[in-house]
């Protein structure tokens, strides 16, 4: 079982190995009764954009698009930029 | 539907039972599902006993200090996520506010405890 | 009408309750070395402050969160935990300040023993706190607080140079003995600027329920509140200038400050002294035990509240109520309370930018305030506070060190 936690900082890149970023949060749909998670929200995160005083510079990637998830990262296919 | 970004609604957020109490912070989310898969937060987890998995060796200190509770809450208990994360039952149906609930026990001793 | 003397007793209770032992200690003992040359500060602090409590009222009443549920949801677990842990130290440790100029105040009433006064105060605290309505604590503390008017009087008694106080408001650096004159800036700065004083000013509106519309009187209840409450702070100083200075004397006792109403006014200026004190901290330590017991219930998600009936909040009042027993023990190891003091204000200034941080991103969050997020004026200053903050936040200990603690 995997936590939003523990997924949170992974390095995210895709299937030809261009980084990413890193995972900081999920993207999902609040439903009467689920809560389906649609995408990861991933970008450089540094330190003046974690606390948020710059304007995140996110990508969303939908859940679609995970390959497989590691240890210390999570793969994904190439994103059309 | 309401689309929302979980760390940033959810995640760390207060918990409020249906009657409005408080109940614990959100201390993570369990993630259902893998690629290529339907994907979901199926559970919410509270207590201090879920800290050490996200802050390491202050966390064990602070779950040492805090008390090692778990308790697991499915989603489906989640009637709303607004201002924080508001619940369908009573906290005392989920198992949430046990500590409250064992601490009680020993205030109400003390006359004037429910001025 | 009763609007305009709600707020009017309001603004009593917070003049009456600004002043606490950091205050005494730092106000006096600065004008003792340096005359009226560090006047300048105090504005400076209570502007500061004044900036921090209205963003942190603005966010509780629009957001309905306070500091602490603030802290967690910003800026990452570890780090709130972190903070957490640094706010309860430091919490803590300017509670046993506030008790041990408690215990003092109460020996210099009574002749009593220290020791004795000690719990005896401690425990007069927690019957205090446990059956008294929250709006009596606070008016009872407030208004006792006013006694320190005492000290306005003595100082203009004492024909204080006042060209030179005025000289003393403009910012200037000093003659001699700058390391020292710096870490007076420091320990003033972090004596007006409490973060117990946020922690609890944010919790009681969230407990209050204010909403935006409640925002414009509470600002000015802040506003003039602590405004007024910076002129106690000035005549602390100008008591130390005028009779301390240059004769040797330094405030190392809660006693020789009030011999500052003594000198011009007698015994009785004495007597409402010591008793301005025994109020004036007195509220202090039952804020700042609040405080604590706030911290970490926001933080856990525990119930919490001083409304709420001791036994609906269990969790939050068995804090409040170990943290006054941690406070006994601490006052107990025989500590000097002027040296407590000067510790637990030193450290609050370090774990400053910690909480101020955050709220001043919460301010600035659309998500969190909507319409009400600062406007230019808030981030100027909010911005301008951050910088000095962290300047002094990061040398204050050094500065602490290498003037050994303040002797030079």
């Amino acid at each position: 079982m995997r936590t939003l936690s523990s997924l949170q900082g992974r390095k995210v890149v895709t299937e030809s190995g261009e980084s990413l970023g890193s995972l900081y949060d999920l993207r999902g749909e609040l439903g009467a009764r689920t809560l389906r998670v649609t995408g990861l929200v991933a970008g450089t995160r540094g330190f003046l954009e974690h606390l948020g005083i710059t304007r995140r510079s996110a990508t969303v990637i939908p859940w679609d698009d995970v390959v497989r998830i590691e240890g210390k990262r999570i793969v994904v296919r190439d994103q059309k930029s | 539907m309401t689309e929302i970004d979980i760390a940033l609604k959810v995640l760390d957020h207060q918990i409020l039972d249906c009657e409005g109490r408080r109940c614990g912070n959100v201390d993570d989310v369990e993630i259902e599902g893998g690629p290529g898969e339907h994907a979901r937060g199926s559970t919410i987890l509270v207590g201090a006993g879920w800290w050490p998995q996200r802050a390491g060796w202050i966390g064990r200190v602070a779950r040492w200090l805090a008390g090692n509770e778990r308790v697991r809450v499915p989603w489906e208990e989640v009637a709303d996520v607004e201002a924080g994360v508001i619940l369908r039952k009573t906290a005392g149906e989920l198992g949430l506010g046990r500590g409250d609930d064992r601490v009680r026990a020993w205030i109400e001793k003390i006359p004037g405890a429910h001025r | 009408m009763s609007k305009v003397f709600g707020l009017a007793l309001g603004i009593l209770a917070a003049v009456g309750g600004f002043v606490d032992i950091g205050d005494l200690v730092f106000n006096v003992s600065a004008g003792a070395m340096f005359g009226y040359e560090l006047l300048w500060v105090i504005p400076i602090g209570v502007v500061g402050i004044i900036v921090f409590s209205e963003m942190c009222g603005r966010v509780a009443a629009v957001s309905k969160k306070a500091v602490f549920d603030a802290v967690r949801e910003r800026v990452g677990f570890k780090a709130a935990l972190g903070t957490l842990i640094a706010s309860e130290v430091v919490n803590l440790m300017t509670f046993a300040a506030e008790l041990g100029g408690v215990a003092i105040a109460l020996q210099l009433l009574s002749g009593l023993p220290y020791r004795w006064l000690i719990v005896l105060a401690a425990l007069g605290l927690g019957v205090v706190i446990w059956v008294t309505s929250f709006d009596w604590i606070e008016r009872i503390f407030g208004y006792g607080g006013l006694c320190l008017l005492v000290f306005a009087v003595a100082a203009v008694k004492m024909s204080p140079d006042w060209g030179e106080a005025g000289a003393g408001l403009v910012p200037h650096v000093p003659q001699s003995n700058a390391m020292v004159y710096a870490y007076f800036v420091v320990g003033l700065l972090g004596a007006a600027m409490t973060p117990y004083e946020v922690y609890f000013y944010s919790s009681g509106a969230v407990e209050e329920e204010w909403t935006p519309k409640d925002l414009g009187l509470n600002r000015a209840n802040a506003i003039i509140g602590y405004g007024l409450g910076g002129f106690f702070s000035i005549a602390l100083m100008l008591t130390g200038a005028t009779l301390f200075l240059g004769r040797g004397i330094e405030p190392e006792h809660l006693g020789t400050i009030a011999l500052g109403a003594e000198v011009p006014l007698g015994e009785i200026g004495l007597v409402l002294a010591i008793v301005g004190i025994l109020f004036a901290v007195g509220g202090a330590s039952i804020d700042t035990v609040f405080s604590g017991a706030y911290n970490l219930a926001q933080f856990c998600g525990w119930e919490w509240g001083r409304y709420r009936t001791n036994a609906r909040a269990p969790r939050f009042t068995l804090t409040w109520i170990v943290l006054l027993a941690l406070g006994i023990l601490i006052v107990l190891t025989g500590v000097d309370a002027v040296v407590l003091t000067e510790y637990a204000v030193i450290f609050s200034v370090v774990a400053l930018p910690l909480t101020y941080l955050p709220i001043l991103l919460v301010a600035n969050d659309d998500a969190y305030m909507g319409r009400y997020r600062n406007g230019r004026l808030a981030n100027v200053l909010g911005f301008v506070y951050l910088v000095v903050i962290l300047v002094v936040a990061l040398s204050a200990i050094p500065l602490m060190i290498l003037t050994n603690v303040g002797q030079g």
